[in-house]
């Protein structure tokens, strides 16, 4: 009987202890102190004591485009107008360069995503007057890159007005805007700047090698990008300044300018990007005395060197990365030449001296009257057709 | 509050002509009989969140039965090209400046009467028919207004203006803070229709409260200064802006109330009638000289 109370007793402190430490199912798992959120030492259900709004030690918004909603149907208001059908998806895939989910969904809390209507309400007339209605909230988010790049502030590039059929035209609307993405990107390939330093007075940045090569994400450097830079009805000369060699002149402060090369360039010398006249697109053989061939030049940085921020530099040895490139194993063939019998055994050490691949191959090992390219040690096979293939 | 109503303007007029005829030694209080509420409404002007659509222009004129053009041709952009002021025919405008922070976003600036906390014009109007009322307006009364324009002199702000076009039923006008809508619980005409609610309309001191806020939020965003606070003694609209206020055409009118500066040079002439008293005193001692100097010749 003791026994059985005595169990009953450590069972029920047990299970107190445990729910008493253990968060709700919903409650944030992130790394936040109780405080960031609760005024209070010990918040209840009854009473969270949560800090007031906006509350932007706690935004966080880890939800890519992808999973976003397609498009929004934004009724909650319409009366004069129709209700305004929202491109979701288009806006967030758009965002990602200025500043991402969090520009329009603000302040939201840990978990879910929060719509405007749970924080801004319906009414004009309201006590709170800390945050705007949901009319000018919605107004705010859209209005101010729409008058960017329109100069207008036309009513109904958003809003249709009301008529008859509205259930028909909105579903219609839906269906337009369903499956949007937005277009690719145009790229720029290089983009020439004519800055006021002295020792090298131009630098060249090759856009599409960072991309391409190098492994640059767009929002490395695209952080907080004004939608105008691309959308802007009244000028064209963004796209075609871009592409041409005619150097720009620097427009923004000397630590603006440099912000976005400084995430992987902080420990580079000035001469690296600054010199007297423009560059020429990065080559692998001038740089580092290795010349790609047709498979190495497919590849990015990244695959050989290592992370995108820190270059990892390598020596000749194709086993670096090869591991399985040893004598008999390797297929010759795809260098465009097949070796003959007799050589295909041999250790690649007896042809290419010290392994080192870059210099010509040497037959004097064996003999004496023979010497590469005049004499080969195999067939010369076309590997343009192979490479079809 | 109590209205002027006939019956006092006029036990005004009778106090005033009492002062004139030097029977009675008090000076008429031309100070306007208002309380200041501590309820008292307001609006606060968001200059940095309003976007020029010239949608309050238009609620404006609804809202007052003024003759309007259509809603879609206040989206025309163009009339910015020129500063405009109020005027009979609009209570409210909305001008546009550069914006120093952002090329492509200028700043507009809606400009109306500011409902000052001490009003020039209640002190000014010779027949009371400007009244301060309780919840912040500053109301007008067309029977009374007799023309004399002397409250578009003493507005610091130059907001009343003058409908010349009736001889003989001359008329004030300005905004009137949508009395008749608030007296029913409604909310002003341009804040209700205010798309991104650059105009907030609540009580004064909250709104002073939110302004600071703001400022306290987003120190790059606004001035550190809440235009209406303290100009003129306080004013029921106040402002926030990105930029000095006076590249916004607003005036610097300073902090003490208009009626203290208009009235004590007003009433310091007539005071006590001694200034009356001593002009006539030299004027008839220097007749008197000239009369003795001639008659001794």
């Amino acid at each position: 009987m003791n026994k059985k109370i005595l169990t009953i007793i450590i069972l029920f402190f047990s299970i107190t202890i445990y729910s008493q430490n253990k968060l709700p199912k919903n409650h944030s798992l992130t790394n936040l102190t109780c405080k960031t959120c609760h005024t209070c030492d010990v918040p209840t259900k009854k009473n969270p004591c949560l800090v007031p709004c906006p509350r932007s030690e706690m935004v966080t918004i880890n939800q890519s485009p992808d999973q976003a909603p397609e498009v929004e149907v934004l009724k909650e208001l319409s009366s004069r107008y129709m209700p305004v059908v929202f491109s979701h998806k288009l806006h967030a895939q758009m965002s990602q360069m200025s500043g991402g989910c969090g520009t329009c969904h603000h302040y939201n809390t840990v978990g879910p995503i929060q719509p405007c209507i749970n924080c801004h309400e319906t009414s004009r007339k309201r006590a709170d007057i800390s945050k705007p209605d949901l009319e000018a909230a919605y107004h705010r988010q859209c209005i101010n890159c729409h008058r960017e790049w329109s100069h207008s502030n036309d009513c109904t590039s958003c809003h249709a007005l009301k008529n008859k059929n509205e259930s028909i035209s909105i579903a219609s609307y839906v269906k337009k805007m369903t499956g949007k993405s937005h277009p690719a990107l145009v790229e720029p390939k290089k983009i020439v700047y004519e800055t006021n330093y002295n020792k090298g007075k131009i630098v060249t940045f090759f856009h599409n090698e960072h991309i391409n090569l190098f492994g640059a994400k767009c929002i490395d450097c695209h952080r907080d990008e004004n939608c105008t830079k691309c959308h802007d009805k009244n000028k064209t000369t963004n796209v075609q300044q871009i592409y041409s060699d005619v150097p720009i002149k620097i427009h923004k402060s000397k630590e603006e300018h440099h912000k976005p090369c400084f995430s992987c360039h902080q420990d580079d010398k000035c001469s690296l990007c600054h010199k007297d006249k423009s560059m020429a697109p990065f080559n692998h053989a001038i740089s580092t005395g290795w010349a790609l061939n047709r498979f190495h030049e497919n590849l990015t940085c990244e695959k050989c060197h290592g992370s995108s921020t820190k270059f990892v530099k390598l020596n000749n040895d194709c086993n670096n990365c090869h591991k399985d490139f040893v004598a008999g194993k390797f297929d010759h063939k795809v260098t465009g030449l097949k070796l003959s019998e007799n050589h295909k055994d041999l250790d690649c050490n007896e042809c290419h001296k010290e392994k080192n691949f870059t210099k010509t191959p040497t037959c004097e090992n064996c003999h004496d009257d023979k010497s590469f390219p005049k004499d080969k040690p195999g067939t010369e096979v076309n590997i343009s057709s192979k490479k079809k293939k | 509050m109590e209205k002027q109503n006939r019956r006092s303007f006029l036990k005004t007029s009778a106090l005033i002509g009492a002062v004139a005829t030097g029977i009675s030694t008090k000076t008429a209080n031309a100070k306007p009989k208002n309380i200041l509420s501590e309820d008292r409404m307001g609006v606060l002007v968001d200059t940095t969140v309003c976007i020029g659509c010239r949608n309050c222009e238009w609620a404006c004129k609804v809202a007052h039965n003024i003759p309007t053009e259509d809603r879609i041709k206040y989206e025309d952009r163009s009339v910015f090209k020129h500063m405009r002021r109020p005027q009979p025919n609009a209570y409210t405008v909305v001008n546009e400046y550069p914006n120093p922070k952002n090329a492509v976003l200028p700043t507009d600036v809606k400009v109306q009467c500011m409902h000052c906390d001490h009003p020039a014009c209640v002190s000014a109007c010779i027949v009371g028919a400007i009244s301060k009322e309780e919840n912040g307006s500053v109301i007008w009364d067309t029977k009374k207004c007799i023309g004399c324009r002397y409250c578009m002199v003493a507005c610091p702000f130059q907001i009343p203006s003058f409908d010349y076009d009736k001889p003989l039923n001359p008329e004030i006008r300005k905004c009137d803070f949508c009395f008749e809508r608030t007296k029913q619980g409604l909310l002003p005409a341009c804040v209700k229709n205010c798309p991104v609610e650059a105009l907030t309309y609540g009580p004064r001191n909250d709104l002073i409260k939110e302004a600071r806020e703001r400022i306290k939020r987003d120190p790059d965003r606004y001035l550190n200064h809440i235009y209406g606070e303290t100009e003129a003694g306080g004013t029921s609209w106040l402002y926030l802006a990105n930029q000095d206020f006076s590249k916004l055409a607003f005036p610097s009118p300073g902090d003490k109330p208009m009626p203290g500066t208009s009235e004590s040079i007003q009433h310091g002439i007539f005071a006590y009638f001694v200034p009356p008293a001593f002009l006539y005193a030299l004027l008839g001692g220097i007749m008197w000289i000239t009369k003795k100097r001639n008659e001794s010749k």
